[in-house]
């Protein structure tokens, strides 16, 4: 595997998702204490979710209970269900092993790297993407546990680190949109995540103001 | 629940949701689901980055994050949309606000 000309090539172009998740990683480490998980439990949640997005949304909505925090989730997870469709067609017939181990870090970034390497025509999507989640994932747990064990020094407040979060988010979308329709539905998310925070609980804010956007634009149609 | 617990749910509805066509491969849903399924992530993404830019503490507010979110938006433009560069730019236009009218 380690010498597929596939795996090298995967583990060459996300090289620099070690340091960025690292980076994001170290973040969630000190935050998650910060919100009242010990260390253990902050590791943990990296090694079981493997998604920044849903353990980032986790720790902010903690103080608001599990329905919310459980919404959440189901809501982040919304996303990933194209994405296995559109993996499935990639890899083709793999054994059950395979599948459970890529749909295990089936995440944003290396999903991208992923489509646009299989457009590229690489050998062994399989062998790519298993790199580039490796890649990503050691950059993750090393970020989360350096965070979580050795950041009790680190005032995310003082820091501004908190600030890094949203700007995520918003780097996240700026690739989803393609069209003029896309562009409405992202300002029909900023519309309605303002009047949430003025009407609605803050546990169901985002999740009713993206859904409402995201409702508005599939009525549009193609 | 405990926050054990809920740990193990998250992650158990994050990784149902990754498994979904990975588990039985079948075509990906059409039509307004199929529509909604593909815009969800860009609404909740706005959604999640305009809460924390433009109302950080709970309800609409100017804060140095606006600054943040007007120097994310610049940094989308001038790095064609790199992710890294609208964090960049962001954090800069953050930070120097911030050393300008803390």
């Amino acid at each position: 595997m380690f010498d597929d000309p596939s795996f090298r090539r995967g583990a060459r172009e996300s090289s620099l998702l070690f340091f960025a998740t690292g980076a994001f990683g170290l973040a969630y480490g000190v935050l998650a204490v910060d919100a009242g998980l010990s260390p253990w439990l902050a590791t943990l949640s990296s090694i079981v979710i493997v998604s920044g997005s849903a353990q980032f949304a986790m720790l902010g909505l903690l103080p608001a209970g599990p329905v919310p925090v459980l919404l959440s989730a189901a809501g982040l997870g919304l996303r990933h269900v194209p994405m296995s469709a559109s993996l499935a067609e990639m890899i083709g017939l793999r054994s059950i092993w395979i599948r459970l181990r890529l749909a295990y870090i089936l995440v944003d970034e290396t999903f991208g790297l992923t489509v646009r390497a299989h457009n590229s025509g690489v050998e062994d999507v399989v062998a790519y993407k298993t790199a580039a989640d490796l890649v990503l994932y050691s950059g993750w747990m090393l970020g989360t546990v350096t965070g979580a064990w050795f950041g009790s020094s680190i005032d995310p407040e003082a820091v501004g680190i908190g600030v890094f979060f949203p700007l995520l988010f918003l780097g996240l979308a700026v690739p989803l949109v393609h069209e003029r329709r896309d562009l409405l539905v992202a300002a029909l998310a900023v519309a309605a995540t303002l009047i949430a925070t003025l009407t609605l609980p803050q546990a169901w804010q985002l999740t009713a103001a993206a859904t409402v956007a995201a409702l508005i634009g599939a009525g549009l149609g193609e | 629940m405990s926050d054990l617990g809920l740990i193990l749910a998250v992650g158990a509805i994050t990784f149902g949701s990754r498994i979904t066509f990975l588990l039985r491969p079948r075509s990906a849903p059409g039509g307004a689901v199929g529509r909604f399924l593909e815009l969800f992530p860009l609404a909740l993404f706005v959604a999640i980055a305009t809460s924390g830019l433009a109302a950080p503490n709970g309800a609409p507010e100017v804060t140095e994050a606006l600054a943040a979110a007007v120097g994310g938006v610049l940094g989308a433009v001038v790095f064609r949309r790199s992710l890294w560069g609208v964090v960049a730019l962001g954090a800069f236009a953050f930070y120097v606000t911030r050393a300008l009218f803390a």
